[in-house]
């Protein structure tokens, strides 16, 4: 397979779940504000903490609401984390390898570019919960279309090695982001459960949590699950598994750095436990694992990527 | 628009009319679709119409406009109203292609190496050898079975008796094959019943011709072959896609391919993969930036070395514009008289060359009745119908043609035969052209039909997709069986 073609199959899913969980991020972020009432004027500004966009907004000199945050980071074509710029991202990887990806899955990512430049024609630019579902859901879709249609070679296995690297990362930063505001707060028993639950909701957990803990909802065990649960999708430790089964699959010669860095990552998470993270702290344990993540995407892309 | 049946409008005078004869009756070969067409509710064809517009924008079969703002992906519209020709006149067209392509590749044979028609005097030599489409590089190379031109997209129109003359032999990178097969899996989606009703043949093989075809021109067995692409930011992307996707090669940009030891390779997920044959969508001038345009970012260093020794081969070959330059086009009856022996059996369009005095001082005289072009323009840019332009537009094109002469040909305005097309007002008459596409391998194959286009504004005699032109699905029918019942409209 052309490592061109490689790396556009790559983007093209990471950009699609980034875009996914952006409207995850904004979605939370409203309801919460809804329910938690006013006079949380940092509240405005988590998701911009969470996507690291802060210096971006700033930059693009707008009134630092909910709605204007929500706006920028849902509709602004300059930011190229923006649902709209991913989305457009996407579908220009999608578009250079047409060849490589079923018909079935460039008609659903066309299709979802084509519905989503109608809706910024009609001028309506909506950032509410129908229009994030509508996002999440193209992106499901697109799974759904791929694992349905996709042969079982090295395309299907870029895409979803793609998907797996960008989640992790997402949500290790909700995750870092939450708890450093949890931790800071007031311990109002009220807003922290608003909080707790909205960070499981953000990654689709909610129902996962109360299967697995039957009980009250813990930062601590918010912080467990979210790292170490190997059967909830959005987990640290079930994108680590799912990496590493990933590269087993891919040429093995060129990989070396890439597979050594996974390994160590996912032993960490497959035989640590809470106490390990409590050692360095949240905070910390965390920061690591996303440079080590940025890392393992940078010797991903050296070895099968790179057009020497 | 009314409703009711479907009655098509005769064309103008003069105008030869693919469907109706002089009496406005539809030919013998139409005749089993006319009397479909007349059970057919005009709305229920626009809903077809419509059904049609919304897949081809879902699929993504657009077409990128070039200097136009905000238009790089425009549908080209696909009439619902086939072209259709009857089996004997598609065997006598199928004959004079085969037998004008072979003459081209014994020509292009023919001035890389002895110039045998050179020496014999058909051609003045300084028209070859000056010109900017000759291919220095090639003299004297060996390309494997002696062919040049793989793939050829012919244009012909119909002239107002009806009969065929060749307007150009594209033997670059002809395209437009991925809109015929889109056009007949649109119709046959559209309507079912009309082909199971209709003996039309078969179009849906070509990307295995062409595969075969392209397998062929290497001397290796089972060699590896790609299609290059300048991209997918170019007009053609989607068709190279889709080649690719349909022949089951890959599709590759110049950053894919690199030359090590004068062997072209392509960089995978593997490692380096040996590649033996180039179907290339990229123009001679953009190849290898180390022996044409150093500024190119198409193409691949050191590909030339590597074609010159005969480690990969290039289709079509390099250097095969000279022959389709509309400079050289007047000679092609000559060729095949010359490599043949035989009378050619498609006519060419009776040609002026400005570069002559005698023919520029006509030209000149009659620039409201005639067309121009430039000797290497394609797409239609750069041209003047004369009949259809304006006293000011003339005037400025004259000081053009005057300031350049030998860059610009004139040929009679042709009538341009017209087809019954599905628009606003019903089904009018619009001008068409055809596309065959002949494939050169071991033996010569062509899917029956090609690609008809349709100049969708009325009156126009432009068919480019680039300059509003359209589409229609083109039906090579075998005569009825007699006493067979006619389809009709569900």
């Amino acid at each position: 397979m052309l490592s061109r073609v490689a790396s556009h199959l790559y983007w093209l899913s990471r950009y699609l779940e980034r875009a996914e969980n952006m409207a995850r991020i904004l979605d939370v972020g409203a309801s919460l504000a809804l329910l938690s009432g006013r006079g949380d004027p940092q509240a405005a500004n988590e998701p911009l903490v969470i996507t690291d966009a802060l210096e971006a907004f700033r930059a693009a000199g707008r009134p630092a609401t909910p709605d204007a945050v929500a706006r920028f980071l849902a509709w602004d074509q300059a930011y190229p984390s923006s649902i709209v710029s991913c989305l457009a991202a996407s579908r220009e990887n999608a578009r250079s390898v047409r060849g490589s990806i079923t018909s079935e899955m460039w008609e659903n990512i066309n299709d979802t570019w084509l519905q989503l430049s109608a809706k910024r024609r009609a001028g309506a630019e909506p950032i509410d919960s129908a229009f994030f579902d509508w996002v999440k859901e193209r992106s499901h879709l697109f799974r759904g279309i791929t694992f349905a249609t996709i042969r079982r070679d090295q395309p299907y296995q870029f895409v979803r090695l793609g998907t797996f690297i960008e989640r992790a990362d997402n949500t290790a930063r909700i995750l870092s982001v939450k708890q450093a505001r949890r931790q800071a707060a007031t311990g109002d028993g009220l807003t922290d459960y608003y909080r707790l639950s909205a960070v499981l909701r953000s990654v689709s957990a909610l129902e996962a949590y109360r299967d697995i803990y039957r009980d009250a909802i813990d930062s601590r065990r918010v912080s467990e699950m979210l790292i170490f649960d190997p059967t909830v999708p959005r987990s640290l430790r079930f994108c680590f598994d799912e990496v590493v089964r990933i590269l087993e699959q891919l040429p093995q010669a060129p990989a070396r750095a890439a597979r050594r860095l996974a390994v160590h990552m996912h032993a960490l998470l497959e035989h640590g436990a809470l106490e390990d993270v409590d050692a360095v702290g949240l905070d910390a344990f965390l920061k690591r694992f996303l440079a080590n993540n940025v890392r393992l995407g940078d010797a991903v892309h050296a070895a099968y990527m790179e057009m020497k | 628009m009314s409703d009711g049946a479907l009655i098509p409008l005769p064309p103008p005078p003069g105008v030869f009319d693919e469907m109706l004869d002089p009496a406005a009756n539809p030919r013998p070969h139409y005749a089993r679709y006319a009397q479909w067409l007349a059970s057919m509710p005009a709305e229920q064809m626009a809903g077809k119409r419509g059904e049609a517009d919304l897949i081809f924008r879902r699929i993504g079969i657009t077409f990128a406009v070039y200097g136009e703002e905000g238009g790089t992906e425009r549908l080209i519209p696909s009439d619902v109203v086939p072209r259709i020709i009857a089996a004997d006149e598609w065997a006598r067209l199928e004959r004079g292609l085969i037998q004008r392509v072979t003459a081209i590749n014994r020509f292009l044979a023919d001035i890389y190496h002895g110039q045998e028609i050179l020496k014999a005097g058909l051609i003045p030599e300084e028209q070859i050898l000056t010109n900017a489409q000759f291919a220095v590089a090639m003299i004297g190379m060996k390309v494997p079975r002696d062919v040049y031109a793989h793939v050829v997209g012919v244009d012909l129109v119909r002239h107002g008796n009806g009969s065929y003359y060749v307007l150009e032999d594209n033997l670059r990178v002809p395209s437009g094959v991925s809109y015929m097969l889109s056009n007949r899996k649109m119709m046959m989606r559209l309507f079912p019943d009309l082909f199971g009703h209709y003996h039309v043949r078969p179009v849906e093989h070509y990307p295995a011709l062409l595969l075969q075809t392209l397998r062929a021109a290497a001397e290796t067995d089972s060699p590896t072959v790609v299609l290059l692409t300048p991209g997918r930011y170019n007009s053609a992307y989607f068709e190279h896609a889709f080649l690719a996707q349909q022949m089951g090669v890959e599709l590759v940009e110049g950053q894919d391919l690199f030359v090590k030891d004068a062997c072209v390779y392509m960089r995978t997920t593997d490692g380096p993969k040996r590649v033996d044959v180039i179907y290339r969508r990229i123009d001679d001038a953009f190849l290898d930036p180390l022996a044409f345009r150093p500024d190119s970012m198409l193409g691949v260093p050191g590909l030339l070395a590597a074609y010159r020794l005969g480690n990969v081969v290039i289709c079509n070959a390099v250097g095969t514009g000279v022959a389709d330059d509309k400079s050289i086009y007047p000679y092609v009856p000559e060729m095949v008289r010359f490599y043949l022996g035989e009378e050619p059996i498609l006519n060419n369009v009776p040609t002026w060359q400005c570069r002559r005095p005698d023919d520029l001082a006509h030209v000149l005289a009659h620039l409201d009745e005639l067309v121009v072009k430039e000797v290497h323009g394609a797409g239609g840019y750069g041209m003047l119908v004369g009949p259809t332009s304006s006293k000011e537009e003339i005037a400025a094109f004259r000081d053009r043609l005057l300031a350049d002469p030998g860059n610009y040909i004139a040929q009679p305005t042709l009538a341009l035969s017209s087809c019954p097309t599905f628009v606003e007002e019903g089904l009018a008459p619009r001008h068409v052209d055809l596309r065959p596409f002949v494939l050169f391998g071991r033996e010569v194959r062509i899917v029956p039909g090609g690609l008809t286009r349709v100049a969708l504004r009325r009156g126009s005699l432009v068919v480019n997709s680039s300059q509003g032109g359209g589409t229609k699905d083109t039906w090579v029918v075998d005569a009825d069986a007699p006493g067979a019942p006619a389809p009709a409209a569900g």
